[in-house]
Protein backbone atom coordinates (compact mmCIF):
# COMPACT_ATOMS: atom_id res chain seq x y z
CA UNK A 1 0.00 0.00 0.00
CA UNK A 2 2.69 2.47 0.97
CA UNK A 3 4.34 2.62 -2.44
CA UNK A 4 1.45 4.49 -3.92
CA UNK A 5 0.83 6.75 -1.01
CA UNK A 6 0.97 10.02 -2.92
CA UNK A 7 -1.33 8.55 -5.50
CA UNK A 8 -3.77 7.46 -2.84
CA UNK A 9 -3.38 10.77 -1.07
CA UNK A 10 -4.65 12.64 -4.05
CA UNK A 11 -7.60 10.31 -4.36
CA UNK A 12 -8.36 10.66 -0.69
CA UNK A 13 -8.24 14.42 -1.02
CA UNK A 14 -10.72 14.25 -3.86
CA UNK A 15 -12.88 11.86 -1.90
CA UNK A 16 -12.88 14.12 1.14
CA UNK A 17 -13.82 17.08 -1.00
CA UNK A 18 -16.76 15.35 -2.61
CA UNK A 19 -17.73 13.78 0.70
CA UNK A 20 -17.75 17.18 2.38
CA UNK A 21 -19.89 18.51 -0.42
CA UNK A 22 -22.40 15.73 0.06
CA UNK A 23 -22.34 16.19 3.83
CA UNK A 24 -23.00 19.91 3.51
CA UNK A 25 -25.89 19.33 1.12
CA UNK A 26 -27.27 16.57 3.27
CA UNK A 27 -26.92 18.61 6.46
CA UNK A 28 -28.74 21.43 4.78
CA UNK A 29 -31.66 19.17 3.94
CA UNK A 30 -31.75 17.60 7.37
CA UNK A 31 -31.68 21.02 8.96
CA UNK A 32 -34.47 22.21 6.70
CA UNK A 33 -36.44 19.06 7.42
CA UNK A 34 -35.89 19.46 11.13
CA UNK A 35 -37.00 23.08 11.12
CA UNK A 36 -40.12 22.31 9.10
CA UNK A 37 -41.00 19.25 11.16
CA UNK A 38 -40.43 21.25 14.33
CA UNK A 39 -42.88 23.87 13.14
CA UNK A 40 -45.49 21.52 11.68
CA UNK A 41 -45.34 17.77 12.02
CA UNK A 42 -42.67 15.02 11.84
CA UNK A 43 -44.34 13.61 8.72
CA UNK A 44 -42.98 16.59 6.76
CA UNK A 45 -39.64 14.86 6.81
CA UNK A 46 -41.03 12.69 4.02
CA UNK A 47 -41.65 15.76 1.91
CA UNK A 48 -38.06 16.81 2.36
CA UNK A 49 -36.86 13.42 1.21
CA UNK A 50 -38.88 13.84 -1.98
CA UNK A 51 -37.18 17.16 -2.58
CA UNK A 52 -33.81 15.56 -1.98
CA UNK A 53 -34.66 12.89 -4.56
CA UNK A 54 -35.46 15.60 -7.11
CA UNK A 55 -32.26 17.35 -6.17
CA UNK A 56 -30.08 14.26 -6.51
CA UNK A 57 -31.76 13.44 -9.82
CA UNK A 58 -30.98 16.86 -11.21
CA UNK A 59 -27.44 16.48 -9.88
CA UNK A 60 -27.10 13.22 -11.74
CA UNK A 61 -28.59 14.75 -14.89
CA UNK A 62 -26.08 17.58 -14.80
CA UNK A 63 -23.21 15.16 -14.33
CA UNK A 64 -24.68 13.07 -17.15
CA UNK A 65 -24.70 15.95 -19.60
CA UNK A 66 -21.30 17.26 -18.53
CA UNK A 67 -19.75 13.88 -17.70
CA UNK A 68 -17.02 14.25 -20.30
CA UNK A 69 -16.10 17.77 -19.16
CA UNK A 70 -16.03 16.64 -15.55
CA UNK A 71 -13.92 13.60 -16.38
CA UNK A 72 -11.44 15.63 -18.41
CA UNK A 73 -11.20 18.38 -15.81
CA UNK A 74 -10.78 15.95 -12.92
CA UNK A 75 -7.65 14.34 -14.39
CA UNK A 76 -6.30 17.68 -15.61
CA UNK A 77 -6.08 16.56 -19.23
CA UNK A 78 -5.28 18.94 -22.06
CA UNK A 79 -6.62 18.83 -25.63
CA UNK A 80 -4.37 16.76 -27.87
CA UNK A 81 -2.53 18.62 -30.60
CA UNK A 82 -2.68 17.14 -34.10
CA UNK A 83 1.04 17.85 -34.61
CA UNK A 84 2.54 16.83 -31.30
CA UNK A 85 0.30 13.80 -30.78
CA UNK A 86 0.21 12.76 -34.39
CA UNK A 87 0.24 9.03 -33.61
CA UNK A 88 -2.70 9.44 -31.28
CA UNK A 89 -4.70 11.25 -33.95
CA UNK A 90 -3.85 8.67 -36.59
CA UNK A 91 -4.81 5.78 -34.33
CA UNK A 92 -8.12 7.40 -33.42
CA UNK A 93 -8.88 8.34 -37.03
CA UNK A 94 -8.20 4.75 -38.05
CA UNK A 95 -10.54 3.42 -35.39
CA UNK A 96 -13.18 5.99 -36.35
CA UNK A 97 -13.05 4.60 -39.87
CA UNK A 98 -13.10 1.01 -38.65
CA UNK A 99 -16.01 1.53 -36.25
CA UNK A 100 -18.08 4.07 -38.20
CA UNK A 101 -18.40 6.22 -35.06
CA UNK A 102 -18.06 10.00 -35.17
CA UNK A 103 -14.66 11.45 -34.30
CA UNK A 104 -14.38 11.92 -30.52
CA UNK A 105 -12.60 14.87 -28.91
CA UNK A 106 -9.08 13.93 -27.93
CA UNK A 107 -7.25 14.74 -24.72
CA UNK A 108 -3.86 13.89 -23.29
CA UNK A 109 -2.95 13.71 -19.62
CA UNK A 110 0.57 13.87 -18.26
CA UNK A 111 1.38 10.53 -16.70
CA UNK A 112 4.07 7.92 -17.10
CA UNK A 113 1.80 4.94 -16.81
CA UNK A 114 -0.11 3.42 -19.70
CA UNK A 115 -3.78 4.16 -19.45
CA UNK A 116 -6.67 5.68 -21.33
CA UNK A 117 -10.34 6.33 -20.78
CA UNK A 118 -13.41 7.34 -22.72
CA UNK A 119 -16.29 9.48 -21.56
CA UNK A 120 -19.36 11.27 -22.85
CA UNK A 121 -23.05 10.45 -22.81
CA UNK A 122 -23.25 9.34 -26.47
CA UNK A 123 -20.91 8.87 -29.46
CA UNK A 124 -21.56 12.44 -30.65
CA UNK A 125 -20.30 13.87 -27.36
CA UNK A 126 -17.55 11.38 -26.69
CA UNK A 127 -14.03 12.14 -25.54
CA UNK A 128 -10.99 9.90 -25.42
CA UNK A 129 -8.21 10.72 -23.03
CA UNK A 130 -4.84 9.00 -23.03
CA UNK A 131 -1.72 9.26 -20.91
CA UNK A 132 1.54 10.50 -22.35
CA UNK A 133 3.04 7.24 -21.07
CA UNK A 134 0.75 5.26 -23.34
CA UNK A 135 1.71 7.42 -26.33
CA UNK A 136 5.41 6.93 -25.61
CA UNK A 137 5.45 3.25 -24.72
CA UNK A 138 2.94 1.70 -27.10
CA UNK A 139 3.61 1.03 -30.77
CA UNK A 140 1.09 1.65 -33.51
CA UNK A 141 -0.73 -1.69 -33.24
CA UNK A 142 -0.89 -1.54 -29.45
CA UNK A 143 -2.13 2.04 -29.49
CA UNK A 144 -4.82 1.14 -31.99
CA UNK A 145 -5.86 -1.76 -29.77
CA UNK A 146 -6.21 0.50 -26.74
CA UNK A 147 -8.10 3.16 -28.73
CA UNK A 148 -10.34 0.47 -30.19
CA UNK A 149 -11.16 -0.69 -26.66
CA UNK A 150 -12.15 2.86 -25.71
CA UNK A 151 -14.15 3.32 -28.91
CA UNK A 152 -16.02 0.13 -28.01
CA UNK A 153 -16.97 1.63 -24.66
CA UNK A 154 -18.35 4.60 -26.60
CA UNK A 155 -20.09 2.39 -29.15
CA UNK A 156 -21.63 0.19 -26.43
CA UNK A 157 -22.98 3.22 -24.54
CA UNK A 158 -21.10 2.04 -21.46
CA UNK A 159 -20.91 5.58 -20.15
CA UNK A 160 -24.68 5.91 -20.29
CA UNK A 161 -24.92 2.57 -18.53
CA UNK A 162 -22.59 3.66 -15.76
CA UNK A 163 -24.64 6.81 -15.24
CA UNK A 164 -27.86 4.83 -15.10
CA UNK A 165 -26.47 2.42 -12.53
CA UNK A 166 -25.33 5.38 -10.48
CA UNK A 167 -28.88 6.73 -10.58
CA UNK A 168 -30.28 3.33 -9.75
CA UNK A 169 -27.99 2.75 -6.81
CA UNK A 170 -28.73 6.28 -5.63
CA UNK A 171 -32.46 5.67 -5.82
CA UNK A 172 -32.16 2.37 -3.99
CA UNK A 173 -30.22 3.97 -1.17
CA UNK A 174 -32.71 6.84 -0.97
CA UNK A 175 -35.63 4.44 -0.78
CA UNK A 176 -33.89 2.40 1.92
CA UNK A 177 -33.20 5.62 3.74
CA UNK A 178 -36.83 6.65 3.61
CA UNK A 179 -37.86 3.23 4.80
CA UNK A 180 -35.44 3.20 7.70
CA UNK A 181 -36.52 6.65 8.72
CA UNK A 182 -40.23 5.84 8.57
CA UNK A 183 -39.56 2.74 10.57
CA UNK A 184 -37.97 4.80 13.25
CA UNK A 185 -40.91 7.19 13.38
CA UNK A 186 -43.39 4.34 13.26
CA UNK A 187 -41.85 2.42 16.09
CA UNK A 188 -41.75 5.56 18.17
CA UNK A 189 -45.37 6.42 17.53
CA UNK A 190 -46.91 3.10 18.38
CA UNK A 191 -45.10 0.79 20.67
CA UNK A 192 -45.89 -2.39 18.76
CA UNK A 193 -43.31 -5.10 19.08
CA UNK A 194 -45.31 -8.00 17.61
CA UNK A 195 -43.65 -8.24 14.22
CA UNK A 196 -40.19 -7.43 15.48
CA UNK A 197 -38.59 -10.16 13.34
CA UNK A 198 -40.16 -8.74 10.21
CA UNK A 199 -38.83 -5.31 11.10
CA UNK A 200 -35.38 -6.72 11.72
CA UNK A 201 -35.35 -8.44 8.30
CA UNK A 202 -36.62 -5.28 6.64
CA UNK A 203 -33.87 -3.23 8.27
CA UNK A 204 -31.21 -5.68 7.13
CA UNK A 205 -32.59 -5.65 3.58
CA UNK A 206 -32.70 -1.87 3.55
CA UNK A 207 -29.07 -1.74 4.63
CA UNK A 208 -27.86 -4.45 2.27
CA UNK A 209 -29.81 -3.43 -0.85
CA UNK A 210 -27.55 -0.53 -1.90
CA UNK A 211 -24.44 -2.68 -1.35
CA UNK A 212 -25.92 -5.51 -3.37
CA UNK A 213 -26.83 -3.12 -6.18
CA UNK A 214 -23.27 -1.82 -6.17
CA UNK A 215 -21.87 -5.34 -6.42
CA UNK A 216 -24.16 -6.18 -9.31
CA UNK A 217 -23.14 -3.06 -11.20
CA UNK A 218 -19.46 -3.88 -10.66
CA UNK A 219 -20.00 -7.40 -11.94
CA UNK A 220 -21.64 -5.95 -15.05
CA UNK A 221 -18.80 -3.47 -15.40
CA UNK A 222 -16.30 -6.37 -15.48
CA UNK A 223 -18.37 -8.13 -18.11
CA UNK A 224 -18.40 -4.95 -20.16
CA UNK A 225 -14.61 -4.90 -20.17
CA UNK A 226 -14.63 -8.28 -21.89
CA UNK A 227 -17.15 -7.12 -24.45
CA UNK A 228 -15.13 -3.95 -25.10
CA UNK A 229 -12.03 -6.12 -25.66
CA UNK A 230 -13.98 -8.25 -28.10
CA UNK A 231 -15.28 -5.24 -30.04
CA UNK A 232 -11.76 -3.81 -30.07
CA UNK A 233 -10.59 -6.91 -31.91
CA UNK A 234 -13.52 -6.56 -34.27
CA UNK A 235 -12.36 -3.03 -35.11
CA UNK A 236 -8.65 -3.75 -35.48
CA UNK A 237 -8.89 -7.35 -36.75
CA UNK A 238 -5.62 -7.79 -34.96
CA UNK A 239 -5.82 -9.10 -31.40
CA UNK A 240 -2.01 -9.24 -30.82
CA UNK A 241 -2.02 -5.41 -30.67
CA UNK A 242 -4.35 -5.22 -27.67
CA UNK A 243 -2.79 -8.32 -26.10
CA UNK A 244 0.69 -6.84 -26.08
CA UNK A 245 -0.67 -3.50 -24.83
CA UNK A 246 -2.33 -5.32 -21.92
CA UNK A 247 0.91 -7.23 -21.35
CA UNK A 248 2.80 -3.95 -21.08
CA UNK A 249 0.21 -2.62 -18.63
CA UNK A 250 0.51 -5.80 -16.60
CA UNK A 251 4.29 -5.52 -16.43
CA UNK A 252 3.85 -1.95 -15.30
CA UNK A 253 1.57 -3.09 -12.50
CA UNK A 254 4.26 -5.45 -11.33
CA UNK A 255 6.82 -2.65 -10.98
CA UNK A 256 5.00 0.06 -9.10
CA UNK A 257 8.00 2.34 -8.36
CA UNK A 258 6.99 4.56 -11.24
CA UNK A 259 3.59 5.35 -9.85
CA UNK A 260 5.31 6.67 -6.76
CA UNK A 261 5.98 9.87 -8.63
CA UNK A 262 2.54 10.02 -10.13
CA UNK A 263 0.49 12.99 -9.11
CA UNK A 264 -2.56 12.30 -11.24
CA UNK A 265 -5.81 11.99 -9.41
CA UNK A 266 -8.24 9.50 -10.80
CA UNK A 267 -11.76 9.97 -9.49
CA UNK A 268 -13.04 6.60 -8.44
CA UNK A 269 -16.20 6.97 -10.50
CA UNK A 270 -14.06 7.07 -13.63
CA UNK A 271 -12.36 3.75 -12.92
CA UNK A 272 -14.70 1.59 -15.02
CA UNK A 273 -13.95 3.74 -18.06
CA UNK A 274 -10.20 3.19 -18.02
CA UNK A 275 -8.58 0.45 -20.06
CA UNK A 276 -7.08 -0.98 -16.89
CA UNK A 277 -8.08 -0.27 -13.33
CA UNK A 278 -6.15 2.89 -12.40
CA UNK A 279 -6.17 1.85 -8.75
CA UNK A 280 -4.32 -1.38 -9.48
CA UNK A 281 -5.67 -3.41 -6.64
CA UNK A 282 -3.42 -6.37 -5.99
CA UNK A 283 -6.28 -8.62 -5.00
CA UNK A 284 -9.08 -9.34 -7.41
CA UNK A 285 -12.37 -9.21 -5.55
CA UNK A 286 -16.06 -8.43 -5.77
CA UNK A 287 -15.33 -4.72 -5.66
CA UNK A 288 -13.06 -4.67 -8.72
CA UNK A 289 -14.20 -2.68 -11.71
CA UNK A 290 -12.02 -4.65 -14.13
CA UNK A 291 -11.40 -8.36 -14.64
CA UNK A 292 -7.81 -9.51 -14.08
CA UNK A 293 -5.52 -8.65 -17.00
CA UNK A 294 -4.31 -12.26 -17.37
CA UNK A 295 -7.88 -13.37 -17.86
CA UNK A 296 -8.48 -10.69 -20.46
CA UNK A 297 -5.31 -11.69 -22.31
CA UNK A 298 -6.34 -15.35 -22.24
CA UNK A 299 -9.75 -14.54 -23.66
CA UNK A 300 -8.19 -12.38 -26.36
CA UNK A 301 -5.72 -15.12 -27.29
CA UNK A 302 -8.60 -17.46 -27.97
CA UNK A 303 -10.10 -15.09 -30.55
CA UNK B 1 -68.16 -6.59 -32.31
CA UNK B 2 -66.25 -3.53 -31.18
CA UNK B 3 -63.67 -5.83 -29.63
CA UNK B 4 -62.91 -7.51 -32.97
CA UNK B 5 -62.52 -4.17 -34.68
CA UNK B 6 -59.99 -3.14 -32.05
CA UNK B 7 -58.06 -6.39 -32.42
CA UNK B 8 -58.08 -6.02 -36.19
CA UNK B 9 -56.86 -2.43 -35.90
CA UNK B 10 -54.10 -3.46 -33.52
CA UNK B 11 -52.95 -6.19 -35.90
CA UNK B 12 -53.00 -3.81 -38.86
CA UNK B 13 -51.04 -1.25 -36.88
CA UNK B 14 -48.49 -3.89 -35.90
CA UNK B 15 -48.09 -4.96 -39.52
CA UNK B 16 -47.68 -1.35 -40.61
CA UNK B 17 -45.03 -0.81 -37.92
CA UNK B 18 -43.14 -3.91 -39.05
CA UNK B 19 -43.23 -2.74 -42.66
CA UNK B 20 -42.00 0.72 -41.72
CA UNK B 21 -39.30 -0.80 -39.50
CA UNK B 22 -37.91 -2.97 -42.27
CA UNK B 23 -38.11 -0.19 -44.83
CA UNK B 24 -36.14 2.10 -42.50
CA UNK B 25 -33.72 -0.65 -41.65
CA UNK B 26 -32.79 -1.18 -45.29
CA UNK B 27 -32.48 2.56 -45.86
CA UNK B 28 -30.27 3.02 -42.78
CA UNK B 29 -28.08 0.10 -43.72
CA UNK B 30 -27.60 1.20 -47.31
CA UNK B 31 -26.95 4.78 -46.16
CA UNK B 32 -24.25 3.38 -43.93
CA UNK B 33 -22.73 1.62 -46.92
CA UNK B 34 -22.86 4.82 -48.99
CA UNK B 35 -21.25 6.75 -46.17
CA UNK B 36 -18.43 4.24 -45.81
CA UNK B 37 -17.90 4.41 -49.57
CA UNK B 38 -17.50 8.17 -49.36
CA UNK B 39 -14.99 7.64 -46.52
CA UNK B 40 -12.89 5.47 -48.84
CA UNK B 41 -13.30 8.10 -51.52
CA UNK B 42 -12.10 10.88 -49.22
CA UNK B 43 -8.95 8.95 -48.36
CA UNK B 44 -8.24 8.10 -52.00
CA UNK B 45 -8.65 11.78 -52.88
CA UNK B 46 -6.29 12.79 -50.07
CA UNK B 47 -3.71 10.33 -51.35
CA UNK B 48 -4.04 11.65 -54.91
CA UNK B 49 -3.61 15.21 -53.59
CA UNK B 50 -0.33 14.35 -51.90
CA UNK B 51 1.18 12.72 -54.97
CA UNK B 52 2.17 15.86 -57.01
CA UNK B 53 4.00 17.17 -53.97
CA UNK B 54 5.83 13.88 -53.63
CA UNK B 55 6.73 13.81 -57.32
CA UNK B 56 8.20 17.31 -57.07
CA UNK B 57 10.35 16.28 -54.13
CA UNK B 58 11.52 13.09 -55.81
CA UNK B 59 12.32 14.93 -59.04
CA UNK B 60 14.66 17.18 -57.11
CA UNK B 61 16.89 14.21 -56.21
CA UNK B 62 16.21 11.49 -58.76
CA UNK B 63 15.35 13.25 -61.98
CA UNK B 64 16.33 10.43 -64.30
CA UNK B 65 14.08 7.82 -62.69
CA UNK B 66 11.48 8.75 -65.27
CA UNK B 67 9.84 5.34 -65.49
CA UNK B 68 8.75 5.12 -61.88
CA UNK B 69 7.76 8.78 -61.74
CA UNK B 70 5.62 8.33 -64.83
CA UNK B 71 4.02 5.23 -63.33
CA UNK B 72 2.94 7.20 -60.27
CA UNK B 73 1.64 10.12 -62.34
CA UNK B 74 -0.32 7.78 -64.58
CA UNK B 75 -1.80 5.89 -61.65
CA UNK B 76 -2.84 9.19 -60.09
CA UNK B 77 -4.47 10.30 -63.34
CA UNK B 78 -6.32 7.00 -63.57
CA UNK B 79 -7.54 7.44 -60.00
CA UNK B 80 -8.84 10.96 -60.67
CA UNK B 81 -10.55 9.80 -63.85
CA UNK B 82 -12.21 6.76 -62.28
CA UNK B 83 -15.96 7.16 -61.90
CA UNK B 84 -17.41 4.29 -59.88
CA UNK B 85 -15.99 3.01 -56.62
CA UNK B 86 -14.64 -0.31 -57.81
CA UNK B 87 -12.52 1.30 -60.52
CA UNK B 88 -11.47 3.97 -58.03
CA UNK B 89 -10.34 1.35 -55.55
CA UNK B 90 -8.53 -0.51 -58.32
CA UNK B 91 -6.75 2.66 -59.42
CA UNK B 92 -5.98 3.36 -55.80
CA UNK B 93 -4.33 -0.03 -55.46
CA UNK B 94 -2.25 0.68 -58.56
CA UNK B 95 -1.18 4.02 -57.13
CA UNK B 96 -0.29 2.25 -53.91
CA UNK B 97 1.99 -0.17 -55.76
CA UNK B 98 3.59 2.67 -57.72
CA UNK B 99 4.18 4.62 -54.49
CA UNK B 100 5.82 1.59 -52.93
CA UNK B 101 8.37 1.51 -55.74
CA UNK B 102 9.04 5.23 -55.18
CA UNK B 103 9.74 4.57 -51.52
CA UNK B 104 11.93 1.60 -52.45
CA UNK B 105 13.74 3.89 -54.89
CA UNK B 106 14.51 6.31 -52.08
CA UNK B 107 16.79 3.66 -50.56
CA UNK B 108 19.26 4.44 -53.37
CA UNK B 109 19.18 8.18 -52.74
CA UNK B 110 20.27 8.96 -49.17
CA UNK B 111 19.68 12.67 -49.70
CA UNK B 112 16.12 12.07 -50.79
CA UNK B 113 15.59 9.65 -47.92
CA UNK B 114 16.78 12.27 -45.46
CA UNK B 115 14.67 15.03 -46.98
CA UNK B 116 12.21 16.28 -44.39
CA UNK B 117 9.45 16.90 -46.87
CA UNK B 118 9.88 13.42 -48.32
CA UNK B 119 9.80 11.82 -44.88
CA UNK B 120 6.69 13.74 -43.98
CA UNK B 121 4.95 12.70 -47.21
CA UNK B 122 6.00 9.12 -46.68
CA UNK B 123 4.47 9.11 -43.21
CA UNK B 124 1.30 10.79 -44.44
CA UNK B 125 0.90 8.35 -47.28
CA UNK B 126 1.40 5.31 -45.09
CA UNK B 127 -1.14 6.73 -42.62
CA UNK B 128 -3.58 7.14 -45.50
CA UNK B 129 -2.90 3.57 -46.54
CA UNK B 130 -3.98 2.41 -43.07
CA UNK B 131 -7.08 4.53 -43.27
CA UNK B 132 -8.05 3.16 -46.64
CA UNK B 133 -7.67 -0.35 -45.27
CA UNK B 134 -9.86 0.42 -42.26
CA UNK B 135 -12.45 2.24 -44.36
CA UNK B 136 -12.64 -0.77 -46.66
CA UNK B 137 -12.98 -3.08 -43.69
CA UNK B 138 -15.88 -1.00 -42.40
CA UNK B 139 -17.43 -0.94 -45.86
CA UNK B 140 -17.33 -4.71 -45.98
CA UNK B 141 -18.72 -4.89 -42.42
CA UNK B 142 -21.59 -2.65 -43.48
CA UNK B 143 -22.21 -4.82 -46.54
CA UNK B 144 -22.19 -7.93 -44.36
CA UNK B 145 -24.84 -6.50 -42.04
CA UNK B 146 -26.91 -5.37 -45.02
CA UNK B 147 -26.62 -8.71 -46.79
CA UNK B 148 -27.43 -10.59 -43.60
CA UNK B 149 -30.65 -8.69 -43.16
CA UNK B 150 -31.43 -9.13 -46.86
CA UNK B 151 -30.96 -12.88 -46.85
CA UNK B 152 -32.13 -14.05 -43.41
CA UNK B 153 -35.73 -14.58 -42.38
CA UNK B 154 -37.85 -12.45 -42.02
CA UNK B 155 -35.70 -9.80 -43.70
CA UNK B 156 -35.58 -11.80 -46.91
CA UNK B 157 -39.36 -11.42 -47.21
CA UNK B 158 -39.20 -7.63 -46.90
CA UNK B 159 -36.13 -7.45 -49.15
CA UNK B 160 -38.26 -9.00 -51.90
CA UNK B 161 -41.08 -6.55 -51.30
CA UNK B 162 -38.76 -3.52 -51.37
CA UNK B 163 -36.70 -5.20 -54.15
CA UNK B 164 -33.40 -5.01 -52.26
CA UNK B 165 -30.57 -7.18 -53.49
CA UNK B 166 -27.47 -8.31 -51.60
CA UNK B 167 -24.48 -6.07 -52.44
CA UNK B 168 -20.97 -6.90 -53.59
CA UNK B 169 -18.01 -6.90 -51.24
CA UNK B 170 -14.87 -4.98 -52.08
CA UNK B 171 -12.24 -7.44 -53.21
CA UNK B 172 -8.87 -7.12 -51.60
CA UNK B 173 -5.88 -7.07 -53.92
CA UNK B 174 -3.47 -9.93 -53.16
CA UNK B 175 -0.70 -7.50 -52.22
CA UNK B 176 -2.81 -6.08 -49.40
CA UNK B 177 -3.48 -9.39 -47.75
CA UNK B 178 -0.02 -9.49 -46.22
CA UNK B 179 0.27 -9.53 -42.44
CA UNK B 180 0.90 -6.07 -40.95
CA UNK B 181 4.47 -5.77 -39.77
CA UNK B 182 5.12 -5.04 -36.14
CA UNK B 183 7.53 -2.27 -35.19
CA UNK B 184 9.47 -2.43 -31.99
Amino acid sequence: MQQRLSFEDEITKNKIKSFLLIIIIFAFFVLLGYVISFVFDPSYFFFIMVISIIFSLSYVLVSYYYSHNIAIASVGAKPASPIKHRNFFHAVENMVLASGLPMPKLYVMESNEINAFASGRNPRNAVICITTGALNKLNKQELEGVIAHEMSHIANYDIRFMTLTTVLIGMISIISQIFLRNLWFASRDREERENAIFFLIAIIVAILAPIAAQLVSLAISRKREFSADASAVKFTRYSPGLISALQKIKNEHLSPEQTNKEKITYPKALAPLFISDPFKKKIQNLFSTHPPIEERINVLKKM
Amino acid sequence: MAFFIWVLLAILLLIAIIFVYYFNRFVILSNRIDNSLSQIDVQLKKRADLVPNLIETVKGYAKHEKKIINEVTEARKALLKAKDISSKVKAGDQLQTALKSIFALAENYPNLKANENFLHLQQELSAIEDKIAYARQYYNDAILIYNNSCTTFPGVFFAKIYSKQPKEYLKIAPSEKSVPKIEF
